[in-house]
């Protein structure tokens, strides 16, 4: 059995009066691609950003690649690419700056930066707006770069908050091809968040159903009408929490 | 060249705030003094002859230095003030932040490259206004002599002094997470040094001390400045050089 790269347990996070994350449990192992869905708010990006260390969790913990994010350090991270919320925004960069400079970030020396950073250009279908200044690109190919830094340095997880967001037809399928293969080739462990439910039907292996910051549980991504399973279920967790006890 | 220094130096030769900065005053400073210098020279009786008489009380090249040092020492704090703000709050204010976690380089790392860059920057523009300055007086007819070349020294260091002093304005605009702040607390420095000075303090107080020491408060004020009020500026610029690592270190990208 592959090895489990992202673990959390009982990891929570409260802002405010606000349980953004209540608890939450969650392994993804190598090769395996597994989409987080739900309502805006349910706590997707939250959870991400723990898992990613951008957030400290007040209960619980996870564990990147066998080593708890509290103490991760460059060699585990080194391992990991993420696109969380907003692609880049060093306007004044041109694209094949952008991505050199993550591929450097992440460690990589120049030769091998400049090669790798080629490579995913041609990967994401850049090299028409390589030489541009980041901030006249369109929406979708911003998003294309940020999925292109978090690519570049050939990581062993990926984690992807909305990554077909602002993506035309040919953008979403060119992405989704990419994370099969690499996840499939290579496995790399992924995980995403979408709100597109047929896309992460297409995509995942496996889809956790998000709300109010708790994992109700999985979506079957083969089963008839994906769409009907997560209303659902919402409906459902929405009654229960309404019920007299 | 480590990755973070490599990638602000990228940062920092595309922004207009480090150009223009520099050339406002590397070129803007010793233009603007040279100026009043021959209008002091020419004589005449404008008022604008009679105002920078006040500036110029040497018709020499260490007086034409001197009245350089006095104006370098406030436009490069809020030159530097401003590119610290820009270069620390812009990762806020871009939505940059999120990116700058979980990868090989730490996010001190890229502060401290920060750093790095402006001490740089501060560096080359302090140098360039010195050496223009020195060159505008040649070119007027004005002597190198001793005393020019102590005066010279003085400037490059109050430039420098009033540089460092820019460094809380990183920490500022990092801990408020956008520029704007560092901006507002650069404005309140200079309200602030213009009272503490005004009730006769300044030279205990970091960001007046070395405009002060370069004659801003009059020649009587200048000897008056310690060796030691004079190099204030520098704990207070370390401290906050360490406190914005540290607040990098620990921040979380909410």
């Amino acid at each position: 059995m592959s090895t489990v790269s992202i673990r959390a347990h009982a990891i929570a996070r409260r802002f405010d009066d606000e349980q953004a994350v209540a608890g939450v449990d969650l392994e993804i192992r190598a090769g395996e691609i597994v989409a987080l869905v739900g309502l805006n708010g349910a706590g997707k990006s939250t959870l991400m950003r723990l898992l990613l260390g951008m957030l400290r969790p007040d209960g619980g913990g996870a564990e990147v690649l066998d080593c708890p994010v509290a103490v991760a350090d460059r060699a585990v991270w080194s391992r990991v690419g993420h696109l969380i919320e907003t692609p880049p925004r060093y306007g004044e960069l041109t694209v094949a700056e952008s991505v050199y400079s993550a591929a450097r970030l992440q460690g990589w020396d120049r030769g091998s930066a400049r090669v790798a950073t080629a490579a995913t250009i041609a990967d994401l279908e850049l090299e028409h707006w390589q030489h541009r200044a980041t901030r006249t690109l369109s929406l979708g190919n911003r998003q294309r770069l940020g999925i292109a830094m978090a690519l570049v340095h050939r990581p062993d997880v990926l984690v992807l908050d909305e990554p077909s967001n602002s993506l035309d037809p040919l953008g979403v399928v060119r992405v989704r091809q990419l994370l099969r293969m690499r996840a499939s080739e290579d496995g790399v462990a992924v995980l995403v968040s979408s709100q597109h439910l047929d896309e992460v039907a297409r995509m995942a292996d496996r889809i956790l159903l998000l709300h109010h910051g708790r994992i109700l549980g999985g979506l079957d991504p083969h089963g008839a009408d994906v769409e009907h399973q997560f209303f659902q279920r919402i409906l459902e967790a929405d009654q229960a929490e309404q019920r007299p006890r | 060249m480590n990755a973070a220094l490599e990638f602000e130096l990228l940062k920092a030769r595309r922004a207009g705030v480090f150009r223009w900065g520099a050339l406002v005053v590397a070129v803007g400073v010793p233009v603007l003094c040279t100026a009043f210098f021959e209008l002091v020279r020419l004589g005449g009786d404008s008022p604008s002859a009679a105002k920078a008489a006040t500036m110029i009380t040497e018709l020499s090249l260490a007086g034409l230095l001197a009245t350089a040092g006095q104006v370098l020492s406030v436009t490069i704090l809020m030159t530097a003030g401003i590119a610290a703000s820009w270069s620390f709050g812009r990762e806020f204010v871009d939505d940059a932040m999120p990116a700058l976690f979980a990868i090989a380089t730490p996010r001190s790392s890229i502060a401290a490259a920060k750093f790095v860059v402006l001490a740089g920057w501060a560096l080359v523009t302090v140098m360039s206004t010195v050496i223009l300055t020195v060159i505008s007086g040649l070119i007027l007819g004005l002597d190198m002599d001793p005393t020019a070349l102590q005066t010279a020294s003085q400037v490059a260091a109050v430039g420098l002094l009033g540089a460092v002093l820019a460094a809380p304005m990183a920490l500022v605009s990092s801990w408020r997470r956008g520029y704007l702040p560092g901006f507002v607390a650069l404005v309140a420095v200079v309200v602030v040094t213009q009272v503490v000075t005004a009730i006769g303090a300044g030279a205990w107080f970091p960001y007046a001390a070395p405009a002060l020491w370069m004659g801003m408060g009059g020649a009587a004020a200048a000897k008056e400045v310690s060796v030691i009020q004079l190099l204030l500026p520098l704990p207070v610029a370390a401290m906050a050089v360490v406190t914005t690592l540290s607040w990098w270190r620990r921040a979380e990208a909410r």
